[in-house]
């Protein structure tokens, strides 16, 4: 065998082991300072998602930015001429700041109102385009005619102020997301000067997705600085309570330390970023690389007897050990390996580490710990001996183990039907569970960001977005096309006549086949129609006229085009958005309806009733003509695209939850195919709500397919090793009830079904099998040895199923520094793997023995 | 010289930076070769006149291409008819616009008023709407254009305090400061005035920590009945390098604009024989 030679080199040649073992780890180590954090839930879906990449093309078409919400809330109505001061002078603070695009920034002193001026005889005096509140108010009348001019401006109402006129909002919109904790520490801090000194009843609030990702990376580099070390901590002390041997459990730290060192330093080494799934990778590691030693440190105190020499024990143990480790660990690795059939990179990341990271602790494993042992001292092995047999023999957990056998063996029958009960029940609490992720959930109800983003969505319209954007599918310009070229060659041959059909075949033979919006192919473009322009400059007189012509129809091709000028359509779309408020799911939405209407209100009457779309498309393009006379002309760009052919509906919900926007679309499917739009155009969803409902049933699909695989390969791993279908599908029933009973749980808890959840299956899958896997091993040994099945079980229940408890045992509470954790992924999979350690080690020893019992006495009497 | 009578208390108050200017302005200049020295406010009014008086009335065509940040380009075309009172005073400006398609014949009219604010209209011919748009901030986009209302009507020099810079060869660089400081939205600008014709050929304006923030550039200037005409240039947003080219065609002076013209009833029916 090919190990022995390799054991026999490590107990010989111990230094040279440490010496490698100790090497690698220092490279890794070296690779730590590159790491790059990475909480962007975007990267949950692959740079080219269809999905992201629209999103993304989406953010760059119509400008939207990444925005961080600063919200003010009073008790009492805030337009007073304080709070509207320390508005305009925190706004202009926050102008200041490095990286805030200034333009975009949206805040009552910045935004423009429109409206009608009348002077005293109630005589029109116009329009006024003007600042909505260049300089704060110095009287109380003055406010209010701010807080009036407000509720008449759809865009802003609810929007910039509550509802409710009890909070102000400041959207800043900033340069990169990676700079968003920063900003908003500086807010944090300009804030506090303003409402220290002066506003004791205003309370500031920060919220918005980059704020809370980019807050999110900071603490959870906290927490792998501080929960792995303390994960750590908490086995060495269980370590130390089992074997009372410092010497001795300084082996398995060292494995398992140099198994994360090396793990986490390959990936950043290799240019992978931290996510907040490979920030757990650590926690992880720590306790799964401990098991295999403690097999190891278990039996070999076991069978050591005093004057034995350890080297010679030590491979008896290993040789022992050897394949049921083998096998836990392989097929430990295939349960993290088959994340990587999930189609979301982060997680993918972390099943490729953690598979392979325990695939290290088994090598380190199996050199390392022999070659330790086989050095240590004859008075210290003296010691662990006596340690253990102390604790062994007393201990609570030896006697219960025992009690727990009889049971097992004694009521197979009660507990079968058990077992088949809690099954279905179990599978009853799958079929109710909620998939749903939020990442502002991801921390702790009582965290700030938790507590800003409950206050701002309760005042609000929401804070969280998503975009629904349409596009004109129909790009019909025939006609056109045929009337230009009957012009053109109409035209007199001359200098002009030709550059414009070189143009034209030019333009012809560059175009890219299709976009992912289709509109290209088009024949008139803006391109077309300002180098067209541009040959009136030096054409000569004779022709001009033609020239002329064809910008013409160049030009009128394209506004023909502009679907979104027409009234029909904007009417149309006006509906819906009323529609989607009053479904209730959606707090507000904005759009370029909303603009249209302001503006021919006040290009109007100024009173309700012109509150409409203008009739005609000239009317509409004449009506934003004039919005675009104003200080933000830019603005217009958020909502349609400069031809016209693209608009962009604003929709704000108050949470960020995945049914919440999985139910608006759905709505709105339904809404569509009930009300077509009158012109043909096609929808999609942008956004961060929208791609997280992307990524998370990418997720539910991905671990189905991850699980089957795992699921399968396991079960053929069984029968390769057993070599028997029967003990296969014996292995096999611990994890199936484990998981199905977490699982269950799960539903019957009504936990939503999020990312660290999902990524449990794999771990049960991995971590189950092992129990069975030594029980089974054992449990055939024994049977063997002692040509009695229950003489093995009661066996069993003595020094094996103690190994099985103990491990079971330092993993769960290797697990429970995530508790402390204010993040909530490292809560929620903390709590989860402590239990799932406990059930699937328990399932595996009382469902084994029962059923083992069980089949053979009805083979027995067949 | 009216400006100067008009506006003598404003002078009186200045009197004793003018006279520090002044005296600023021999020290420096004091071995140029230059015979003729102008103050800042000379200066000032000189380029006034070259940029937006010249002729005694005039009609042009204009072409904006407006770039966005993201390359995206539009195109407004109109036709500009300008009638002055008397140099550096009062005008009347009709814009009619013919391009895009769907805001053709929208007309902007505009009294200019040295003294006291504009009066504005502004015809909508799709809704049929004639309406007065009241005076407020002239620093507000000039249809969705990178120019602001204030850059095609010109701003009022009275707005400012001027001081002269520096001067080369070609060139004096004068820096503006406003008066009202919180009715625009930069604190300063730098304003390059050529010898030659006086034309501005490049402002720039920067905020209260000295960054610039958008600049106005000349391209192209031609001599068109004896007066030296911008006949491109280009304002560019420096925040985001966005920016709208405005070119000219057809600039005519001295057409013998009638003074009837500049009324409602031209808002409503285009005159079309002043259009070509």
């Amino acid at each position: 065998m090919n190990y022995q030679r390799i054991l026999n080199f490590a107990i010989a040649k111990p230094k040279a082991v440490y010496s490698l073992v100790l090497l690698i780890t220092l490279l890794s180590l070296a690779m730590l300072p590159m790491i790059e954090i990475d909480t962007d839930p975007e990267n949950m879906l692959s740079q080219d998602a269809p999905a992201r990449v629209f999103h993304n093309q989406v953010k760059t078409d119509f400008l939207m930015r990444d925005m961080i919400v600063v919200g003010l809330v009073s008790e009492q109505n805030i337009f007073t001429p304080q709070t509207l001061s320390t508005i305009e002078q925190l706004t202009n603070d926050i102008l200041q700041l490095d990286g805030v695009i200034k333009q975009d920034l949206l805040s009552l002193n910045v935004v423009d109102n429109i409206r009608q001026l009348n002077d005293e005889n109630e005589q029109n005096q116009g329009i006024v385009f003007e600042y909505l509140m260049k300089n704060a108010p110095t009287s109380t009348a003055g406010s209010q005619a701010i807080q009036q001019a407000v509720k008449r401006l759809p865009m802003l109402n609810n929007t910039l102020v509550s509802g409710d006129d009890q909070a102000i909002a400041i959207y800043v919109p900033i340069v990169s997301k990676d700079q968003s904790y920063i900003i908003a520490e500086e807010i944090r801090t300009l804030g506090k000067t303003y409402l220290d000194n002066k506003n004791k009843e205003l309370t500031l609030h920060i919220t918005g997705l980059p704020v809370a990702e980019d807050q999110f990376g900071f603490e959870m580099f906290v927490q792998m600085g501080v929960a792995a070390p303390l994960a750590g901590l908490a086995i060495f002390v269980l370590l130390w309570y089992f074997f009372r041997n410092i010497p001795l459990i300084i082996a398995p730290m060292v494995v398992a330390m140099a198994t994360v060192l090396i793990i986490m330093g390959s990936l950043i080494g290799l240019g992978f970023t931290v996510h907040i799934m490979s920030s757990m990778i650590a926690i992880f590691l720590m306790p799964i690389a401990v098991v295999d030693s403690v097999h190891i440190l278990s039996e070999f105190a076991d069978r050591y007897k005093a004057g034995d020499k350890a080297s010679e024990t030590v491979k008896q143990v290993m040789k022992h050990l050897y394949t049921p480790m083998l096998f836990t660990s392989i097929t430990s690795a295939v349960g993290f390996y088959s994340l990587m059939l999930t189609p979301i990179p982060p997680v993918k990341v972390f099943g490729a580490f953690i598979g392979t990271g325990i695939l290290l602790a088994f090598a380190l494993t199996i050199t390392y710990i022999p070659a330790y042992i086989a050095r240590m001292k004859p008075e210290t092995l003296a010691n662990l001996q006596q340690a253990l047999q102390r604790l062994e023999q007393k201990g609570r957990l030896a006697k219960s183990l025992q009690q727990l056998g009889v049971f097992s063996v004694k009521r197979t029958k009660v507990i079968l039907l058990a077992f088949i009960a809690l099954f279905f029940v179990s599978i009853e609490g799958i079929t109710r569970i909620e998939i749903n992720d939020n990442p502002v959930n991801w921390f702790k109800a009582d965290h700030e960001i938790r507590i800003a983003d409950k206050a701002l969505n309760q005042h609000f319209a929401g804070t969280y977005d998503a975009w629904l954007v349409f596009t004109n599918n129909n790009h019909n310009e025939t006609q056109a096309r045929s009337h230009f070229q009957q012009v053109l060659e109409k035209a007199l041959d001359g200098p002009t006549k030709s550059a414009v059909s070189t143009l034209i075949n030019n333009n012809l033979h560059t175009k890219t086949p299709q976009t992912a919006d289709n509109t290209i192919n088009a024949f008139f473009t803006q391109e077309l129609l300002i180098t067209l322009d541009d040959m009136r400059f030096d054409a000569s007189d004779a022709e001009q006229a033609w020239l002329d012509e064809l910008v013409s129809i160049s030009e009128q091709a394209l506004t023909a085009k502009q679907v979104f000028t027409n009234p029909k359509m904007l009417n149309w779309l006006a509906a819906l958005q009323a529609a989607l408020v009053e479904n209730g799911d959606v707090g507000k939405v904005n759009s370029l309806t909303d603009i249209i209407r302001t503006v021919n209100r006040e290009l109007n009457s100024g009173d309700d009733k012109d509150f409409t779309i203008p009739n005609s498309s000239n009317g509409v393009a004449q009506t934003l003509l004039q919005f675009q006379s104003s200080h933000r002309p830019q603005d217009l760009w958020h909502f349609v695209s400069p031809d016209y052919q693209k608009t962009l509906l604003w929709l704000q919900m108050t949470s960020g939850d995945n049914q919440h926007m999985t139910k608006v679309v759905d709505w709105l499917k339904n809404y569509i195919s009930n009300n077509p739009p009158p012109i043909n155009i096609q929808h999609q969803w942008a956004g961060k709500s929208y791609l997280n409902v992307v990524w998370q049933d990418a997720m539910v699909s991905g671990m189905i397919d991850s699980l089957l695989s795992s699921f399968i390969v396991v079960f053929l791993m069984m029968m390769l090793l057993f070599r028997s279908i029967k003990y296969g599908v014996l292995a096999m029933l611990p994890l199936t009830f484990t998981i199905t009973m977490i699982y269950g749980l799960i539903g019957w808890f009504g936990k939503a079904y999020d990312m660290p959840i999902a990524v449990l299956s794999a771990l049960t899958l991995g971590l189950s099998i092992d129990f069975a896997i030594h029980f089974i091993q054992r449990v055939r040994e024994l049977e063997r040895e002692y040509r009695s099945l229950s003489k093995a079980l009661i066996a069993m229940f003595q020094e094996p199923s103690r190994a099985i408890s103990r491990n079971a045992i330092v993993i769960a509470i290797g697990f429970t520094p995530l508790l402390l954790s204010p993040l909530m992924p490292y809560i929620t999979v903390g709590f989860f793997l402590a239990s799932i350690m406990i059930m699937s080690a328990l399932v595996t020893l009382v469902l084994l023995p029962a059923l083992l019992t069980l089949l053979n006495t009805s083979s027995k009497s067949a | 010289m009216n400006i100067m009578t008009q506006n003598t208390a404003s002078y009186i108050s200045n009197l004793k930076y003018q006279l520090l200017l002044a005296f600023l302005v021999i020290i420096t200049f004091a071995s140029s070769s230059q015979a003729q020295q102008l103050s800042a406010n000379q200066i000032i009014d000189k380029a006034n006149l070259a940029a937006y008086y010249a002729g005694d009335d005039g009609s042009a065509q204009a072409r904006m291409i407006i770039v966005d940040e993201n390359g995206n380009k539009q195109m407004r075309q109109f036709t500009i008819l300008r009638q002055d009172e008397k140099d550096l005073g009062n005008q009347n400006i009709l814009v009619f616009f013919s391009r895009p398609s769907n805001v053709k014949n929208t007309v902007f009219r505009v009294e200019k008023h040295i003294e006291q604010d504009d009066n504005r209209w502004l015809y909508l011919p799709a809704l049929d709407l004639v309406k007065r748009i009241s005076a407020g901030d002239k620093r507000t986009s000039f249809v969705g254009s990178h120019f602001f209302y204030e850059d095609v009507s010109g701003r009022n020099p009275n707005e400012d305090t001027f001081t002269l810079l520096a001067e080369d060869e070609t060139s004096y660089t004068l820096k503006a400061v406003p008066k009202q400081p919180k009715s625009v939205e930069f604190s300063y600008y730098v304003i390059n005035i050529s010898k030659s014709n006086f034309l501005p050929i490049k402002s720039t304006y920067f905020d209260s920590k000295n960054q610039a923030l958008r600049t106005m550039t000349v391209s192209k200037v031609k001599e068109i009945a004896g007066n030296a005409t911008v006949m491109k240039s280009r304002i560019t947003d420096l925040s985001n390098n966005s920016y709208t080219d405005m070119q000219f065609r057809n600039v005519k002076y001295n057409v013998g604009l009638p003074n009837n013209l500049f009324s409602e009833r031209s808002m409503r029916t285009p005159p079309r024989a002043w259009l070509k």
